[in-house]
């Protein structure tokens, strides 16, 4: 007990990457899957947070903490777009009151 | 250690699949912030201890908050959301499975480099981060600044352009 | 070993000690009080009392989206704090210099506040 360090001494790396694909895969497949607008930005929160706990082991696999650094700028992206597109929601839901992502196709061709 | 890993790992995938899975948004929600709770977690396992204090005030203090806010605001509590057609969904899933097939193919075979530096458990800690923050990444510190403003903008012209009209 | 100036994840084991305790505790009592108590549903006593007003509509009703723009500002905000607690553990290695670089951020964050106040998004009563 008293040694017990950093988890990167007893778990792979590989773990760690296979992680972050599934939780990136389910991610995907949350804004594929649904149509509430609402859920499809927080399936992107989901892909973010898990490309953030990639680069943090990373970082603490090459004792190098510029990858942390970054996850804190993919922090204030992600705040940016979490205010700027509950915005973009709630005037949809007063405008055409529905938070359907489909009934959005005015730019299709 | 071990066991705590694969326990956090577990719950992580469980709600994340919840999240997508789950009729009422606001399930959704609670959902993702048990996933973001494991997530502090695996940051505090792997002694990123500051990343792990900031994760939880950013994400599960604000921006989960607002995502109840939201489904508060607008009513969408009710789950009535119309589903896409049974096919629309059946493609999304072969395709959310291929993506992750191709992605774990992809880093099957990959061989780690062995690390450059030599181990340090400190670079976690907030004095490490905040001498690279501010001696190698200034600039992009900087800059972060005016993303803020513009965000700050963008909400204020979207949030008060409506309620000028009424 | 100088466990003095070393800070490991093992020194959360009374954190996640306390926080099982916690939520075991609420787990504990919330099914205890569905599995102890007596479940008697009739009609009349989910009724209302005597002249007790009835009940209708949802409960969570919608409020009003002032509240929102102010929610999303507290993010932006709140999110900006986290680079002000590294810069303040280092203020004596960083010098002027970091002090200097901590007032541009400041003072184009004080921009954006600016002009959110003279926008009108704080204002509460738009009579």
């Amino acid at each position: 007990m008293k040694d017990m360090s950093v988890a990167l001494k007893f778990i792979p790396l590989d773990h760690y990457v296979l992680l972050c694909i599934i939780l990136f895969s389910i991610g995907v497949l949350g804004v594929l899957y649904r149509r509430n607008t609402i859920i499809i930005i927080m399936c992107i929160e989901l892909m973010l947070n898990s490309v953030n706990l990639l680069l943090t082991a990373f970082s603490v696999y090459h004792s190098d903490p510029t990858g942390q650094i970054f996850v804190f700028f993919i922090m204030v992206v992600a705040a940016a777009e979490v205010a700027v597109g509950l915005a973009i929601l709630v005037m949809m839901k007063r405008n055409i009151d529905s938070v359907d992502i489909n009934l959005l196709s005015r730019l299709k061709w | 250690m071990t066991f705590l890993f694969y326990l956090l790992a577990a719950v992580a995938i469980l709600s994340a699949l919840m999240v997508v899975f789950s009729r009422s948004p606001i399930n959704s929600v609670i959902f993702l912030i048990i996933c973001f709770l494991s997530i502090a977690g695996h940051y505090i396992l792997l002694n990123a201890q500051f990343l792990a204090v900031v994760h939880i005030i950013v994400y599960t203090g604000a921006i989960m908050v607002l995502f109840l806010f939201v489904i508060m605001l607008l009513n969408l509590n009710t789950s009535n959301e119309p589903h896409k057609s049974q096919l629309t969904r059946i493609t999304a899933v072969i395709t959310g499975g291929l993506l992750l097939l191709v992605l774990i193919a992809a880093t099957k075979d990959a061989v780690l480099i062995q690390a450059k530096n030599p181990a340090d458990y400190n670079i976690g800690l907030v004095k490490q981060i905040g001498q690279t923050l501010f001696k190698q990444f200034l600039l992009p510190f900087e800059i972060s600044s005016v993303l803020f403003i513009s965000a700050m903008v963008g909400a204020v012209m979207l949030g008060k352009k409506d309620s000028k009209k009424n | 070993m100088d466990s003095q100036n070393k800070f490991m994840p093992q020194d959360y084991i009374p954190i996640m000690i306390q926080s099982f305790i916690v939520l075991g505790f609420v787990l504990t009592t919330m099914i205890m009080t569905h599995l102890l108590g007596p479940l008697r549903k009739s009609k009349a006593k989910l009724e209302n009392f005597e002249c007790g007003i009835e009940g209708m509509g949802n409960a969570r009703s919608p409020f009003s989206v002032k509240y929102f723009l102010i929610a999303i500002l507290f993010v932006l905000f709140d999110v900006e704090v986290i680079f002000m607690y590294p810069w303040a553990v280092n203020f004596r290695d960083l010098g002027a210099n970091g002090f200097l670089d901590m007032l541009l951020f400041l003072g184009l964050l004080l921009l954006g506040f600016i002009y959110i106040v003279f926008k009108g998004a704080l204002k509460w009563d738009n009579s």
